[in-house]
Protein backbone atom coordinates (compact mmCIF):
# COMPACT_ATOMS: atom_id res chain seq x y z
CA UNK A 1 0.00 0.00 0.00
CA UNK A 2 2.88 2.69 0.96
CA UNK A 3 4.46 3.99 -1.53
CA UNK A 4 7.63 4.35 0.19
CA UNK A 5 10.24 2.04 0.19
CA UNK A 6 10.24 -0.01 3.48
CA UNK A 7 13.82 -0.52 4.10
CA UNK A 8 15.16 -3.58 6.32
CA UNK A 9 16.41 -1.25 9.09
CA UNK A 10 12.75 -1.00 10.53
CA UNK A 11 9.67 -1.62 9.13
CA UNK A 12 7.24 0.15 11.88
CA UNK A 13 5.77 3.51 10.41
CA UNK A 14 5.90 6.35 13.06
CA UNK A 15 4.53 8.68 10.21
CA UNK A 16 1.79 7.01 7.48
CA UNK A 17 -0.41 9.79 5.46
CA UNK A 18 -2.85 7.75 3.21
CA UNK A 19 -5.30 8.74 0.80
CA UNK A 20 -5.23 12.77 2.20
CA UNK A 21 -6.93 15.24 -0.52
CA UNK A 22 -7.98 18.80 0.84
CA UNK A 23 -9.25 21.52 -1.23
CA UNK A 24 -9.36 25.67 -0.32
CA UNK A 25 -13.26 26.19 -2.14
CA UNK A 26 -12.68 25.33 -5.75
CA UNK A 27 -9.41 24.88 -5.65
CA UNK A 28 -7.61 21.58 -5.16
CA UNK A 29 -4.20 21.71 -3.40
CA UNK A 30 -4.03 17.85 -2.50
CA UNK A 31 -5.09 14.77 -4.25
CA UNK A 32 -4.67 11.02 -2.25
CA UNK A 33 -1.26 11.92 -1.13
CA UNK A 34 0.42 8.99 0.36
CA UNK A 35 3.81 9.39 2.68
CA UNK A 36 5.15 7.48 5.22
CA UNK A 37 7.82 8.10 7.49
CA UNK A 38 9.37 4.56 9.03
CA UNK A 39 10.99 4.91 12.63
CA UNK A 40 14.27 6.79 12.86
CA UNK A 41 14.81 8.09 9.13
CA UNK A 42 14.90 11.04 7.95
CA UNK A 43 12.33 11.90 5.28
CA UNK A 44 12.05 14.88 2.81
CA UNK A 45 9.42 16.34 1.55
CA UNK A 46 9.57 19.37 -1.83
CA UNK A 47 8.10 20.74 -4.74
CA UNK A 48 7.73 23.59 -6.11
CA UNK A 49 5.62 26.81 -4.43
CA UNK A 50 2.18 26.31 -4.71
CA UNK A 51 2.30 22.55 -4.47
CA UNK A 52 0.84 21.92 -1.33
CA UNK A 53 3.85 21.01 0.68
CA UNK A 54 3.11 23.90 3.20
CA UNK A 55 -0.82 22.51 3.12
CA UNK A 56 0.33 18.89 3.54
CA UNK A 57 2.63 20.27 6.75
CA UNK A 58 -0.09 21.72 8.32
CA UNK A 59 -2.67 18.72 7.88
CA UNK A 60 0.57 16.30 9.40
CA UNK A 61 0.87 19.10 12.41
CA UNK A 62 -2.87 19.49 13.44
CA UNK A 63 -3.04 23.34 12.01
CA UNK A 64 -5.36 22.16 9.18
CA UNK A 65 -8.00 19.18 9.06
CA UNK A 66 -8.11 17.17 5.88
CA UNK A 67 -11.34 16.78 4.02
CA UNK A 68 -10.39 13.22 3.60
CA UNK A 69 -7.87 10.20 4.39
CA UNK A 70 -5.95 9.58 7.17
CA UNK A 71 -2.60 10.58 9.33
CA UNK A 72 -1.49 7.83 11.33
CA UNK A 73 1.10 8.69 14.17
CA UNK A 74 2.67 5.06 15.71
CA UNK A 75 -0.34 3.29 13.87
CA UNK A 76 -3.54 5.96 15.30
CA UNK A 77 -4.87 8.39 13.32
CA UNK A 78 -4.81 11.61 14.31
CA UNK A 79 -6.45 13.49 11.12
CA UNK A 80 -8.69 15.19 13.54
CA UNK A 81 -6.78 15.50 16.93
CA UNK A 82 -5.41 18.84 18.20
CA UNK A 83 -2.16 20.18 18.02
CA UNK A 84 -1.88 20.32 21.99
CA UNK A 85 -2.81 15.81 21.59
CA UNK A 86 -0.60 15.83 18.83
CA UNK A 87 1.95 16.85 20.84
CA UNK A 88 1.28 14.51 24.10
CA UNK A 89 1.30 12.17 21.45
CA UNK A 90 5.50 12.56 20.47
CA UNK A 91 4.67 15.03 17.56
CA UNK A 92 6.46 18.05 17.12
CA UNK A 93 7.06 20.92 14.68
CA UNK A 94 9.20 23.88 14.18
CA UNK A 95 8.39 27.17 12.17
CA UNK A 96 9.70 28.56 8.70
CA UNK A 97 10.83 31.29 11.13
CA UNK A 98 12.02 30.01 14.70
CA UNK A 99 9.66 30.68 16.89
CA UNK A 100 11.21 31.07 19.91
CA UNK A 101 9.70 32.70 23.21
CA UNK A 102 11.55 36.01 23.09
CA UNK A 103 11.29 37.71 26.63
CA UNK A 104 12.14 34.10 28.07
CA UNK A 105 15.66 33.24 28.72
CA UNK A 106 17.11 30.39 26.52
CA UNK A 107 17.46 27.87 29.10
CA UNK A 108 13.87 28.72 29.79
CA UNK A 109 12.89 28.32 26.01
CA UNK A 110 14.65 24.82 26.44
CA UNK A 111 12.91 24.27 29.66
CA UNK A 112 9.83 24.38 27.74
CA UNK A 113 10.56 21.60 25.91
CA UNK A 114 9.47 19.51 29.11
CA UNK A 115 5.94 21.05 29.37
CA UNK A 116 4.52 17.33 27.59
CA UNK A 117 6.95 14.98 30.31
CA UNK A 118 6.32 17.28 33.37
CA UNK A 119 2.67 18.08 35.45
CA UNK A 120 2.93 20.19 38.23
CA UNK A 121 -0.04 22.15 38.50
CA UNK A 122 -1.13 25.84 39.23
CA UNK A 123 -1.69 24.92 42.93
CA UNK A 124 1.16 22.76 43.62
CA UNK A 125 3.52 25.56 42.15
CA UNK A 126 1.59 27.81 44.20
CA UNK A 127 2.55 26.30 47.56
CA UNK A 128 5.79 25.72 45.95
CA UNK A 129 5.46 21.65 46.92
CA UNK A 130 8.14 19.39 47.04
CA UNK A 131 6.86 17.40 44.16
CA UNK A 132 6.50 20.84 41.86
CA UNK A 133 10.09 21.91 43.26
CA UNK A 134 11.60 18.63 42.58
CA UNK A 135 10.01 18.28 38.53
CA UNK A 136 11.19 22.11 38.45
CA UNK A 137 14.92 21.42 39.41
CA UNK A 138 15.14 17.98 37.99
CA UNK A 139 13.59 20.14 34.10
CA UNK A 140 16.41 22.70 34.86
CA UNK A 141 19.13 20.46 35.12
CA UNK A 142 18.40 18.48 32.00
CA UNK A 143 17.90 21.70 29.97
CA UNK A 144 20.97 22.75 31.36
CA UNK A 145 22.68 20.01 30.04
CA UNK A 146 21.06 19.91 26.59
CA UNK A 147 22.11 23.83 26.21
CA UNK A 148 25.40 22.77 26.78
CA UNK A 149 25.07 19.69 24.03
CA UNK A 150 23.87 21.98 21.86
CA UNK A 151 26.66 24.58 22.69
CA UNK A 152 24.63 27.37 24.01
CA UNK A 153 25.42 26.97 28.08
CA UNK A 154 26.77 30.54 27.80
CA UNK A 155 23.62 32.11 26.32
CA UNK A 156 21.27 30.15 29.10
CA UNK A 157 20.76 33.68 31.19
CA UNK A 158 20.15 35.49 27.70
CA UNK A 159 16.52 36.67 26.18
CA UNK A 160 16.22 34.59 23.11
CA UNK A 161 14.59 37.59 21.29
CA UNK A 162 18.02 38.97 21.49
CA UNK A 163 19.56 36.30 19.59
CA UNK A 164 20.52 36.28 15.98
CA UNK A 165 18.72 34.16 13.46
CA UNK A 166 20.83 31.54 12.84
CA UNK A 167 20.98 30.86 17.12
CA UNK A 168 17.36 31.42 17.54
CA UNK A 169 17.29 27.97 15.49
CA UNK A 170 19.57 26.19 17.42
CA UNK A 171 18.04 27.82 20.52
CA UNK A 172 14.24 25.94 18.99
CA UNK A 173 16.49 22.82 18.41
CA UNK A 174 17.84 22.47 21.33
CA UNK A 175 14.02 22.99 22.63
CA UNK A 176 12.56 20.19 20.31
CA UNK A 177 15.59 17.77 21.64
CA UNK A 178 14.45 18.20 25.04
CA UNK A 179 10.49 17.24 23.71
CA UNK A 180 12.12 14.58 23.13
CA UNK A 181 9.62 13.67 19.99
CA UNK A 182 8.76 10.47 18.41
CA UNK A 183 8.20 12.21 15.21
CA UNK A 184 9.76 15.95 14.51
CA UNK A 185 8.57 18.16 11.67
CA UNK A 186 11.15 20.62 10.05
CA UNK A 187 9.53 23.36 8.35
CA UNK A 188 12.24 24.80 5.86
CA UNK A 189 15.06 24.74 8.81
CA UNK A 190 17.83 26.15 6.55
CA UNK A 191 15.66 29.28 5.63
CA UNK A 192 17.61 32.36 6.93
CA UNK A 193 20.73 30.36 7.55
CA UNK A 194 24.34 30.87 6.51
CA UNK A 195 26.17 27.80 4.90
CA UNK A 196 28.24 26.55 8.24
CA UNK A 197 25.16 26.80 10.00
CA UNK A 198 23.41 24.77 7.49
CA UNK A 199 25.81 22.15 7.63
CA UNK A 200 25.13 22.40 11.65
CA UNK A 201 22.07 22.36 11.01
CA UNK A 202 22.28 18.56 9.11
CA UNK A 203 24.81 17.43 12.10
CA UNK A 204 21.73 17.70 14.08
CA UNK A 205 18.73 16.49 12.23
CA UNK A 206 21.10 13.48 12.00
CA UNK A 207 21.65 13.54 15.71
CA UNK A 208 18.19 13.17 16.12
CA UNK A 209 17.42 10.45 13.73
CA UNK A 210 20.48 8.57 15.58
CA UNK A 211 18.44 8.85 19.01
CA UNK A 212 15.24 7.39 17.43
CA UNK A 213 13.54 10.40 16.68
CA UNK A 214 11.80 9.98 12.80
CA UNK A 215 12.11 13.25 10.95
CA UNK A 216 10.15 14.65 8.49
CA UNK A 217 11.64 17.48 6.37
CA UNK A 218 10.15 20.02 4.22
CA UNK A 219 12.32 22.12 2.32
CA UNK A 220 12.98 23.13 -0.97
CA UNK A 221 16.53 23.66 -0.18
CA UNK A 222 18.03 20.49 -2.33
CA UNK A 223 21.14 20.88 -0.65
CA UNK A 224 20.19 20.09 2.51
CA UNK A 225 17.97 17.23 1.02
CA UNK A 226 21.29 15.37 1.03
CA UNK A 227 20.17 14.40 4.89
CA UNK A 228 17.48 11.97 3.83
CA UNK A 229 17.06 8.86 3.29
CA UNK A 230 13.83 8.66 1.53
CA UNK A 231 12.51 12.11 -0.21
CA UNK A 232 9.50 12.73 -1.69
CA UNK A 233 8.52 14.94 -4.68
CA UNK A 234 4.73 16.69 -4.57
CA UNK A 235 3.77 18.61 -8.01
CA UNK A 236 0.52 20.23 -7.84
CA UNK A 237 -0.79 18.17 -4.93
CA UNK A 238 0.45 15.04 -5.71
CA UNK A 239 3.53 13.18 -4.80
CA UNK A 240 4.87 12.39 -8.52
CA UNK A 241 8.40 10.31 -7.13
CA UNK A 242 9.43 9.06 -3.98
CA UNK A 243 13.31 7.50 -3.14
CA UNK A 244 17.21 8.53 -2.17
CA UNK A 245 17.49 11.95 -3.43
CA UNK A 246 19.99 10.14 -5.61
CA UNK A 247 17.41 8.53 -7.73
CA UNK A 248 15.21 11.51 -7.29
CA UNK A 249 17.51 13.89 -9.21
CA UNK A 250 18.08 11.58 -12.14
CA UNK A 251 14.55 10.77 -12.33
CA UNK A 252 13.07 12.68 -15.67
CA UNK A 253 9.38 13.58 -14.34
CA UNK A 254 10.95 14.80 -11.61
CA UNK A 255 13.81 17.10 -13.50
CA UNK A 256 11.03 18.55 -16.22
CA UNK A 257 8.65 19.30 -13.24
CA UNK A 258 10.70 20.90 -10.74
CA UNK A 259 14.35 20.55 -10.96
CA UNK A 260 14.55 21.95 -15.11
CA UNK A 261 12.44 24.79 -13.64
CA UNK A 262 13.88 25.83 -10.71
CA UNK B 1 28.50 40.43 46.05
CA UNK B 2 25.41 41.85 44.12
CA UNK B 3 22.89 39.18 46.32
CA UNK B 4 24.99 39.99 49.03
CA UNK B 5 23.79 43.57 48.46
CA UNK B 6 20.50 42.83 47.45
CA UNK B 7 20.05 40.99 50.94
CA UNK B 8 20.92 44.30 52.54
CA UNK B 9 18.31 46.61 50.49
CA UNK B 10 15.81 44.20 51.35
CA UNK B 11 16.60 44.04 54.58
CA UNK B 12 16.63 48.28 54.71
CA UNK B 13 13.50 48.06 52.99
CA UNK B 14 11.88 45.87 55.14
CA UNK B 15 12.66 47.43 58.69
CA UNK B 16 11.70 51.21 57.25
CA UNK B 17 8.27 48.68 56.28
CA UNK B 18 8.16 47.44 60.08
CA UNK B 19 9.16 51.21 61.27
CA UNK B 20 6.59 53.20 58.67
CA UNK B 21 3.00 53.12 60.79
CA UNK B 22 4.79 54.08 63.72
CA UNK B 23 6.28 57.16 61.95
CA UNK B 24 3.54 58.24 59.51
CA UNK B 25 0.43 60.56 60.08
CA UNK B 26 -2.47 58.24 60.61
CA UNK B 27 -3.83 59.74 57.25
CA UNK B 28 -0.87 58.39 55.66
CA UNK B 29 -1.12 55.36 57.18
CA UNK B 30 -4.80 54.89 55.85
CA UNK B 31 -3.19 55.57 52.50
CA UNK B 32 -0.68 52.69 53.21
CA UNK B 33 -2.96 50.37 53.76
CA UNK B 34 -5.10 51.08 50.79
CA UNK B 35 -1.84 50.48 48.55
CA UNK B 36 -1.79 47.42 50.34
CA UNK B 37 -5.58 46.32 49.14
CA UNK B 38 -5.27 47.73 45.75
CA UNK B 39 -1.75 45.65 45.21
CA UNK B 40 -3.94 42.71 46.16
CA UNK B 41 -6.56 43.40 43.34
CA UNK B 42 -3.51 44.42 41.01
CA UNK B 43 -1.63 41.24 41.80
CA UNK B 44 -4.24 39.43 40.07
CA UNK B 45 -4.58 41.99 37.09
CA UNK B 46 -0.71 41.99 37.00
CA UNK B 47 -0.49 37.88 36.28
CA UNK B 48 -3.01 38.41 33.46
CA UNK B 49 -1.33 41.29 31.91
CA UNK B 50 2.49 40.49 32.92
CA UNK B 51 2.47 36.79 32.17
CA UNK B 52 -0.26 36.07 29.76
CA UNK B 53 -0.66 39.05 27.80
CA UNK B 54 -4.26 39.82 29.15
CA UNK B 55 -5.80 43.24 29.42
CA UNK B 56 -8.54 43.25 32.70
CA UNK B 57 -10.50 46.35 32.23
CA UNK B 58 -13.18 44.32 34.85
CA UNK B 59 -11.24 43.84 38.06
CA UNK B 60 -13.63 45.79 40.02
CA UNK B 61 -16.47 43.61 39.71
CA UNK B 62 -14.52 40.61 41.87
CA UNK B 63 -13.05 43.46 44.27
CA UNK B 64 -16.76 44.52 44.62
CA UNK B 65 -18.60 40.52 45.00
CA UNK B 66 -15.94 40.49 47.71
CA UNK B 67 -17.18 43.66 49.31
CA UNK B 68 -20.50 42.89 49.00
CA UNK B 69 -20.10 39.19 50.15
CA UNK B 70 -18.26 40.33 53.54
CA UNK B 71 -21.32 43.04 53.98
CA UNK B 72 -24.12 41.13 53.55
CA UNK B 73 -23.35 37.86 55.25
CA UNK B 74 -21.33 39.65 58.48
CA UNK B 75 -24.17 42.71 58.44
CA UNK B 76 -27.69 41.14 57.12
CA UNK B 77 -26.83 37.48 57.79
CA UNK B 78 -24.99 38.51 61.05
CA UNK B 79 -22.12 34.95 60.35
CA UNK B 80 -18.51 35.71 61.12
CA UNK B 81 -16.33 37.52 58.60
CA UNK B 82 -14.31 33.96 57.41
CA UNK B 83 -17.39 32.90 55.55
CA UNK B 84 -17.72 36.66 53.83
CA UNK B 85 -14.27 36.43 53.33
CA UNK B 86 -14.57 32.17 51.58
CA UNK B 87 -17.97 33.01 50.10
CA UNK B 88 -17.14 35.86 48.48
CA UNK B 89 -13.95 33.98 47.21
CA UNK B 90 -15.84 30.65 45.76
CA UNK B 91 -18.20 33.10 44.21
CA UNK B 92 -15.98 35.17 42.44
CA UNK B 93 -14.03 31.91 40.98
CA UNK B 94 -17.19 30.44 39.93
CA UNK B 95 -18.58 33.47 38.28
CA UNK B 96 -14.92 34.34 36.66
CA UNK B 97 -15.12 30.48 35.28
CA UNK B 98 -18.26 30.81 34.00
CA UNK B 99 -17.21 34.19 32.22
CA UNK B 100 -14.08 33.22 31.70
CA UNK B 101 -14.22 30.16 29.52
CA UNK B 102 -16.29 31.23 26.35
CA UNK B 103 -14.00 34.98 26.36
CA UNK B 104 -11.18 33.88 26.86
CA UNK B 105 -10.85 32.32 23.12
CA UNK B 106 -10.69 35.78 22.45
CA UNK B 107 -7.45 38.18 22.23
CA UNK B 108 -6.24 41.46 22.32
CA UNK B 109 -8.27 44.28 22.26
CA UNK B 110 -11.67 41.82 21.80
CA UNK B 111 -10.82 40.38 25.02
CA UNK B 112 -10.17 43.53 26.64
CA UNK B 113 -13.38 45.44 25.87
CA UNK B 114 -15.21 41.77 26.72
CA UNK B 115 -13.66 42.61 30.48
CA UNK B 116 -14.56 46.13 30.41
CA UNK B 117 -18.15 45.02 29.79
CA UNK B 118 -17.63 42.85 32.76
CA UNK B 119 -16.67 45.57 34.95
CA UNK B 120 -19.35 47.85 33.30
CA UNK B 121 -22.40 45.51 33.74
CA UNK B 122 -20.66 44.98 37.35
CA UNK B 123 -21.18 48.11 38.29
CA UNK B 124 -24.82 48.50 36.87
CA UNK B 125 -25.86 45.23 38.85
CA UNK B 126 -24.49 46.92 42.16
CA UNK B 127 -26.16 49.52 41.63
CA UNK B 128 -29.58 48.06 40.63
CA UNK B 129 -29.79 45.52 43.20
CA UNK B 130 -30.03 47.41 46.34
CA UNK B 131 -31.59 44.68 48.16
CA UNK B 132 -28.24 42.84 48.50
CA UNK B 133 -26.10 46.00 47.81
CA UNK B 134 -28.14 48.95 49.92
CA UNK B 135 -27.80 50.47 46.08
CA UNK B 136 -25.90 53.80 46.91
CA UNK B 137 -27.07 54.48 50.52
CA UNK B 138 -24.26 50.90 50.15
CA UNK B 139 -24.18 48.85 53.78
CA UNK B 140 -22.44 49.93 56.79
CA UNK B 141 -21.69 48.94 60.34
CA UNK B 142 -19.55 45.98 58.90
CA UNK B 143 -17.32 44.77 61.88
CA UNK B 144 -13.51 45.10 62.17
CA UNK B 145 -11.45 41.88 61.69
CA UNK B 146 -10.26 40.26 64.70
CA UNK B 147 -7.09 37.91 64.44
CA UNK B 148 -6.49 35.57 67.67
CA UNK B 149 -9.06 38.02 69.85
CA UNK B 150 -6.71 40.90 68.58
CA UNK B 151 -8.84 43.34 67.40
CA UNK B 152 -7.94 44.60 63.81
CA UNK B 153 -9.42 48.26 64.61
CA UNK B 154 -6.85 51.28 63.79
CA UNK B 155 -5.23 51.85 60.74
CA UNK B 156 -1.51 50.78 62.12
CA UNK B 157 -2.94 47.47 63.11
CA UNK B 158 -4.70 46.58 59.81
CA UNK B 159 -1.09 47.67 58.04
CA UNK B 160 0.49 45.07 59.07
CA UNK B 161 -2.27 43.04 58.60
CA UNK B 162 -2.89 43.52 54.78
CA UNK B 163 0.73 43.88 54.07
CA UNK B 164 1.29 40.58 55.11
CA UNK B 165 -1.72 39.06 53.27
CA UNK B 166 -0.01 40.95 50.22
CA UNK B 167 3.42 39.91 50.44
CA UNK B 168 2.25 35.93 50.95
CA UNK B 169 0.33 36.73 47.95
CA UNK B 170 3.45 38.42 45.90
CA UNK B 171 5.29 35.08 47.00
CA UNK B 172 2.89 32.69 45.56
CA UNK B 173 2.64 34.39 42.53
CA UNK B 174 6.40 34.54 42.31
CA UNK B 175 6.29 30.44 42.91
CA UNK B 176 3.88 30.39 39.86
CA UNK B 177 5.71 32.53 37.54
CA UNK B 178 8.74 30.82 38.27
CA UNK B 179 7.23 27.32 37.57
CA UNK B 180 5.96 24.96 35.07
CA UNK B 181 2.92 27.42 34.81
CA UNK B 182 4.56 30.38 35.08
CA UNK B 183 7.06 29.08 31.99
CA UNK B 184 3.82 27.93 29.85
CA UNK B 185 2.09 31.15 30.19
CA UNK B 186 5.21 33.03 29.08
CA UNK B 187 5.64 31.07 26.60
CA UNK B 188 2.38 31.45 25.28
CA UNK B 189 2.31 35.43 25.27
CA UNK B 190 5.43 35.12 23.51
CA UNK B 191 4.94 32.81 20.90
CA UNK B 192 1.12 30.53 20.80
CA UNK B 193 1.59 28.86 18.03
CA UNK B 194 5.15 27.04 19.35
CA UNK B 195 3.48 27.00 22.66
CA UNK B 196 0.46 25.30 21.24
CA UNK B 197 2.59 23.01 19.39
CA UNK B 198 4.68 21.74 23.05
CA UNK B 199 1.49 20.78 24.50
CA UNK B 200 0.28 23.52 26.17
CA UNK B 201 -3.38 24.14 26.83
CA UNK B 202 -3.47 27.33 26.22
CA UNK B 203 -7.40 27.94 27.32
CA UNK B 204 -7.35 25.93 30.06
CA UNK B 205 -4.52 27.61 31.56
CA UNK B 206 -6.02 31.53 31.01
CA UNK B 207 -9.12 30.19 32.31
CA UNK B 208 -6.67 29.71 35.69
CA UNK B 209 -5.38 32.42 35.52
CA UNK B 210 -8.49 34.33 35.12
CA UNK B 211 -10.31 32.61 37.90
CA UNK B 212 -7.52 32.90 40.52
CA UNK B 213 -6.83 37.22 39.45
CA UNK B 214 -10.42 37.50 40.49
CA UNK B 215 -10.03 35.45 43.39
CA UNK B 216 -7.59 37.55 44.47
CA UNK B 217 -9.72 40.85 43.44
CA UNK B 218 -12.51 39.37 46.23
CA UNK B 219 -9.80 38.84 49.02
CA UNK B 220 -8.96 42.42 48.20
CA UNK B 221 -12.85 43.73 48.45
CA UNK B 222 -13.57 41.72 51.53
CA UNK B 223 -10.66 43.01 53.48
CA UNK B 224 -11.66 46.69 52.28
CA UNK B 225 -15.22 45.99 53.34
CA UNK B 226 -13.50 45.33 56.70
CA UNK B 227 -11.16 48.28 56.92
CA UNK B 228 -13.74 50.58 55.77
CA UNK B 229 -16.65 49.36 57.73
CA UNK B 230 -18.88 51.04 55.42
CA UNK B 231 -19.58 49.96 51.30
CA UNK B 232 -21.42 51.36 48.37
CA UNK B 233 -21.29 51.65 44.94
CA UNK B 234 -18.88 54.50 44.33
CA UNK B 235 -16.03 51.84 45.12
CA UNK B 236 -16.51 49.18 42.45
CA UNK B 237 -17.08 51.41 39.17
CA UNK B 238 -14.79 50.87 35.90
CA UNK B 239 -12.83 53.85 36.83
CA UNK B 240 -11.28 51.27 40.02
CA UNK B 241 -10.75 48.58 37.66
CA UNK B 242 -8.44 51.36 35.90
CA UNK B 243 -6.55 51.90 38.80
CA UNK B 244 -6.13 48.14 39.29
CA UNK B 245 -5.13 48.10 35.90
CA UNK B 246 -2.22 50.76 36.13
CA UNK B 247 -0.79 48.84 38.76
CA UNK B 248 0.73 46.81 36.82
CA UNK B 249 1.10 48.85 33.58
CA UNK B 250 3.28 51.23 36.15
CA UNK B 251 5.57 48.75 38.00
CA UNK B 252 6.16 47.01 34.56
CA UNK B 253 3.80 43.88 34.20
CA UNK B 254 6.64 41.04 33.79
CA UNK B 255 7.43 41.51 37.63
CA UNK B 256 5.19 40.48 40.43
CA UNK B 257 7.29 42.50 42.78
CA UNK B 258 6.55 45.33 40.85
CA UNK B 259 3.35 45.23 41.91
CA UNK B 260 4.08 46.50 45.55
CA UNK B 261 5.86 49.95 43.28
CA UNK B 262 2.94 50.03 41.24
CA UNK B 263 0.28 50.03 44.16
CA UNK B 264 2.65 52.47 46.32
CA UNK B 265 2.39 54.81 42.88
CA UNK B 266 -1.29 54.43 42.43
CA UNK B 267 -1.82 55.00 46.31
CA UNK B 268 0.39 57.74 46.84
CA UNK B 269 0.81 59.65 43.77
CA UNK B 270 -2.95 61.49 43.84
CA UNK B 271 -2.80 61.98 47.51
CA UNK B 272 1.40 64.08 47.55
CA UNK B 273 -0.37 65.53 44.63
CA UNK B 274 -3.26 66.68 46.09
CA UNK B 275 -1.85 69.58 48.25
CA UNK B 276 -1.20 71.08 44.80
CA UNK B 277 -5.27 72.37 44.51
CA UNK B 278 -7.30 71.20 41.53
CA UNK B 279 -4.61 70.69 38.79
CA UNK B 280 -3.64 67.30 40.79
CA UNK B 281 -5.81 65.49 38.85
CA UNK B 282 -3.94 66.66 36.00
CA UNK B 283 -0.64 65.99 37.26
CA UNK B 284 -1.78 62.32 38.29
CA UNK B 285 -2.31 62.27 34.52
CA UNK B 286 0.54 63.41 33.45
CA UNK B 287 2.71 61.77 35.65
CA UNK B 288 1.17 58.60 34.29
CA UNK B 289 1.58 59.28 30.79
CA UNK B 290 5.36 60.32 31.39
CA UNK B 291 5.92 56.88 33.43
CA UNK B 292 4.10 54.67 30.37
CA UNK B 293 5.95 56.47 27.36
CA UNK B 294 9.28 57.05 29.17
CA UNK B 295 9.32 53.40 30.89
CA UNK B 296 8.52 51.26 28.19
CA UNK B 297 9.64 48.51 30.82
CA UNK B 298 7.98 50.36 34.20
CA UNK B 299 10.10 51.69 37.21
CA UNK B 300 10.93 48.47 37.98
CA UNK B 301 13.27 48.43 34.75
CA UNK B 302 14.11 51.93 35.72
CA UNK B 303 17.79 50.91 37.05
CA UNK B 304 18.16 49.09 33.82
CA UNK B 305 17.56 51.86 31.92
CA UNK B 306 19.28 53.96 33.63
CA UNK B 307 22.56 51.40 33.70
CA UNK B 308 22.30 51.46 29.52
CA UNK B 309 22.44 54.93 29.44
CA UNK B 310 25.39 56.07 31.62
CA UNK B 311 26.85 52.92 32.58
CA UNK B 312 30.01 51.40 30.76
Amino acid sequence: MSPAPVTAKSARLVLDVQGVAHRFGGLRVLEDVNIAAPESQIVGLIGPNGSGKTTLFNIITGFIRPRSGTVSVNGRDVAQDSIQQRSRDGLLRTFQTPKVFDHMTVLENVMMGMHAHTSSGVLATMFAMPSARRELASTRASALQTCERFGIAHLAATRAGELPAGLRRVVELARAHQAKPKLLLLDEPSSGLSGPEIDTLRGWIRVFASEGTTVLLVSHDMGLMDVCDVVNVLYFGRVIATGPMAAIRDDQKVRDAYLGAA
Amino acid sequence: MAFARNKLLIAAVAVVALLLPLLLQRHYVDVMVFAGLYGIAGLGVALLLGQCGIVSLGQAFFYGIGAYSSAYLCVTLGLSPIFGIVVGAALSALIAFIIGWPILRLTGFFLALATLAIGMIGGILFYEWDWLTGGTLGIGGIPTLSLFGFELNTPQRYYYFVWAIFLVAIWLSHNLVTGRAGLAMRAMRDAPPAAEALAVDMHALKTKIFVLCAVLGSLAGSLFAHYATYVSVQSFTVERSIIFLLIPVIAGAASVWGTIIGALFVALAPELLSGLGDAHQVLFGLALVLVVTLLPEGIVGLPKLVMKRFGA
